[in-house]
């Protein structure tokens, strides 16, 4: 996403966080996908943080040993008929998916969920040639019918409760306004099987590629991907070099955290293990299988000594979902294509700091992400590792960091704290004024309208007494 | 003979809540434990830290870690999770390369939570002295997630069998302090709390019990904002009166 077509930061913070409707359906949702997560993991695993180790160690290995991971992959998968494509930029990218629908005279394409297209921009691209993608996943529909983004990488339109669902079909469709779900689900199953008549293409994302079998897996819970992936002649693939594993049991071992940190689900309802194109005898399948490997900025993040921990992700969301900021202001807020925790570490990483860092102060440092991550990636620490670069430190800054400006006054600011906070005397003068006035807020206040941010909301506390003469007469303590 | 520990008070609850930090150490006398305190002692950097200044941050820890090496065989005790988990965990990877790392990570070894080394080191055993009292308990993040103390901590309340405790809903959620951020998403940080107090009242408890000083301002200042007359207590100041029978709180 541009800069020209960002709203300010803090007006889409207050935007977002006076939508009382998305609130609250957030709030209901993100407690719903915690709680079944949570019941899952307790109940139905005997060693889930063994299986997090291993699923780390698995990813780790892939990562550390990529090129051969994707030379064996390409090796492999040309042998399965499928045909192989790298792309190193986003529109790059792009270009070959048009070159292949301009080939095959495709005017309409059909997509089952990627978030990998929606990061490279695809929707957009094809519609300035002339093409439509047309969404089949039930929440893409949704969310494409209403002409806005995905609100999160795994539901992307669970800001929306089926009133608004039933409104949308209502108006885009010209469907009769219905609310229950049943019902919801038929009229958007009545849309989608006319879309899949006369298909000649079928677009869709990867979970895992296992490089020794030059297959991918792709998990999905609806039908329709399997649809988008069989239904039509040509079947293309969209997938980020990291996707790449080594064995099946490596992908198998992804699968089995997958679902249940996504939505608390055992295991997703469709898997769909593709490892090539029909084969002479077979009855149907798709007559071309097309896998798209793209780079986009990931081999910059491979090469750094901590943000190709990020690589490990395996887009399940959960990060998110136990987020304490993202169910306050929704994914939009973050205006770029990864919101949450792991949103703040890779799109600046990918898009570039100049265009995404003013998302890192979306981050109370909780902790709680990390935590859940079934793949161990240490969110906060990447988080506060970027803020560094934003302001300038660091070696080996994540690109774009350089075109950055860097607040004086919080330099200085930081600067006279440090002065303070090497200084006995100083500090203890500082302390023992702050029942005058608060300290630790005064500190900051070159950096920031401090006392106003906080007092806003919130009351100063009552300081009663200093600390220092009390501590001097102190039986058993030695103050020195 | 008494035990002997450095105490390292934290910035925050220094200037904030000092009757705290000498309740901390009233403790501490209680459990026969003598207490150093460093006078030129500072921050443990989390500030700075946390907003991505690292290399002021290095400065701030390297001087405080120079005033606790006088005996490097006394433990350092700090009643405030976070700034402990700071001290034993953090600087580690802020150290990370840094030719100083061994020095810190001595250091860092030697850091407890004030709840830790009261239950684990000293093995405390109160007597409850305090009238019957419902309350709510709130987890601070870096308590749990990174100093590991929350087990300590409610541990060492649960001794006290005159309370009942009122679990929150959402006990591991943020109450939106983070430091910085609550100054530079303020609105943001005031939905989170805002949250929390939602959670807080929904237990029906007059009193939340909490082991973090900044989490406590933070609460504490957005109940009042609020009208509401739930206070928020530090554990320490908790645990010393119903020691004490003083029933400051009822
Ligand atoms: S960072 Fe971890 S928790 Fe977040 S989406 Fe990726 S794998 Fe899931």
């Amino acid at each position: 996403m541009s800069n020209s077509a960002k709203m300010p930061h803090e007006q889409i913070v207050k935007i977002k966080l006076n939508d009382k409707q998305m609130r609250e359906n957030l709030r209901t949702a993100m407690h719903t996908l915690q709680k079944n997560r949570l019941n899952l993991v307790e109940n139905k695993f005997n060693d889930w943080q063994g299986l997090r180790q291993r699923a780390k160690q698995a990813k780790n290995n892939a990562i550390q040993s990529l090129g051969e991971r994707l030379v064996e992959f390409e090796k492999n998968a040309t042998k399965n008929g499928i045909k192989v494509h790298w792309a190193d930029t986003d529109v790059d990218a792009c270009n070959i998916i048009y070159e292949l629908i301009k080939k095959n005279n495709v005017t309409k394409i059909l997509k089952g969920k990627s978030m990998a297209s929606e990061e490279i921009g695809l929707n957009h691209f094809l519609q300035e040639k002339g093409v439509e993608a047309i969404e089949s996943d039930l929440g893409e529909l949704i969310i494409q019918l209403n002409h806005e983004p995905p609100v999160h990488i795994v539901v992307p339109a669970i800001h929306k409760n089926r009133y608004e669902v039933a409104q949308i079909f209502k108006d885009k469709l010209n469907a009769p306004y219905e609310e229950e779900i049943e019902k919801l689900n038929s009229i958007a199953r009545t849309h989608l099987r006319d879309q899949f008549e006369g298909l000649k293409m079928g677009l869709s994302g990867v979970n895992f590629a296992m490089s020794k079998e030059g297959a991918f897996w792709l998990i999905e819970n609806e039908g329709n991907g399997r649809m988008c992936t069989t239904a039509p002649d040509i079947h293309v693939a969209l997938c980020g070099i990291e996707k790449v594993l080594e064995t099946f049991e490596d992908a198998a071992t992804m699968v089995h955290l997958l679902t249940p940190s996504a939505t608390g689900q055992f295991i997703p309802t469709y898997n769909n293990i593709i490892s090539g194109p029909r084969k002479n005898g077979d009855k149907d399948g798709p007559k071309e299988v097309h896998v798209v490997l793209f780079n986009h900025n990931r081999t910059n993040m491979l090469a750094h000594e901590d943000y190709h921990e990020a690589l490990r992700c395996i887009r399940c969301g959960s990060c998110m979902n136990f987020c304490p900021v993202y169910d306050k202001i929704g994914g939009h807020a973050y205006q770029t294509i990864y919101p949450g925790p792991i949103g703040e570490v890779i799109s600046p990483n990918l898009f570039g700091m100049d265009q995404n860092s003013d998302i890192l102060s979306f981050c109370s440092l909780c902790g709680r992400c990390s935590e859940v991550c079934p793949v161990k990636i240490p969110l906060a620490s990447l988080i506060r590792k970027l803020r560094a670069n934003k302001v300038g430190q660091g070696e080996n800054k994540a690109f774009g960091s350089d075109k950055l400006e860097h607040s004086k006054t919080e330099q200085i600011a930081f600067k006279l704290f440090v002065k303070a906070a090497t200084s006995g005397g100083i500090w203890r003068f500082n302390i023992s004024s702050a029942h005058t006035f608060n300290f630790v807020l005064k500190t900051f206040s070159h950096q920031l309208p401090v006392i106003k941010n906080w007092t806003k909301y919130k009351e100063l506390p009552d300081i009663k007494g200093t600390l220092y003469d009390k501590l001097k007469n102190m039986e058993g303590v030695s103050y020195e | 003979m008494n035990k002997k520990v450095y105490l390292f008070s934290t910035c925050v609850c220094s200037s904030a809540m000092p009757q705290t930090v000498i309740n901390a150490i009233e403790l501490l006398r209680l459990a026969n434990v003598d207490v150093i305190y460093k006078k030129n002692q500072t921050c443990c950097s989390q500030p700075s830290y946390n907003s991505g200044y690292f290399e002021e941050s290095k400065k701030i820890v390297l001087h405080n870690v120079a005033l606790f090496e006088e005996d490097e065989s006394l433990p350092i005790v700090v009643p405030a999770g976070s700034c402990a988990g700071m001290f034993s965990h953090d600087i580690l990877e802020l150290f990370k390369g840094d030719k100083e790392f061994e020095r810190i990570k001595r250091f860092s070894e030697r850091v407890y939570d004030l709840s830790q080394y009261l239950h684990k080191v000293c093995q405390v055993n109160y007597e409850d002295k305090g009238a019957p009292l419902t309350i709510t308990w709130h987890t601070s993040c870096h308590a749990f997630r990174i100093q590991k103390c929350v087990d300590s901590q409610k541990a060492l309340l649960s001794q006290f069998k005159n309370v009942t405790l009122a679990p929150l809903q959402y006990e591991e959620e943020c109450c939106g302090f983070g430091g910085t951020f609550s100054i530079k998403e303020p609105e943001i940080s005031n939905a989170i709390v805002s949250a929390k107090i939602d959670d807080i009242k929904h237990t029906g408890a007059k009193y939340v019990v909490a082991g973090d000083s900044a989490c406590i301002l933070n609460i504490q200042g957005a109940l009042k904002r609020q009208n509401s007359d739930i206070q928020v207590v530090h554990l320490y100041d908790f645990l010393l009166d119903r020691i004490k029978g003083a029933n400051a709180y009822v």
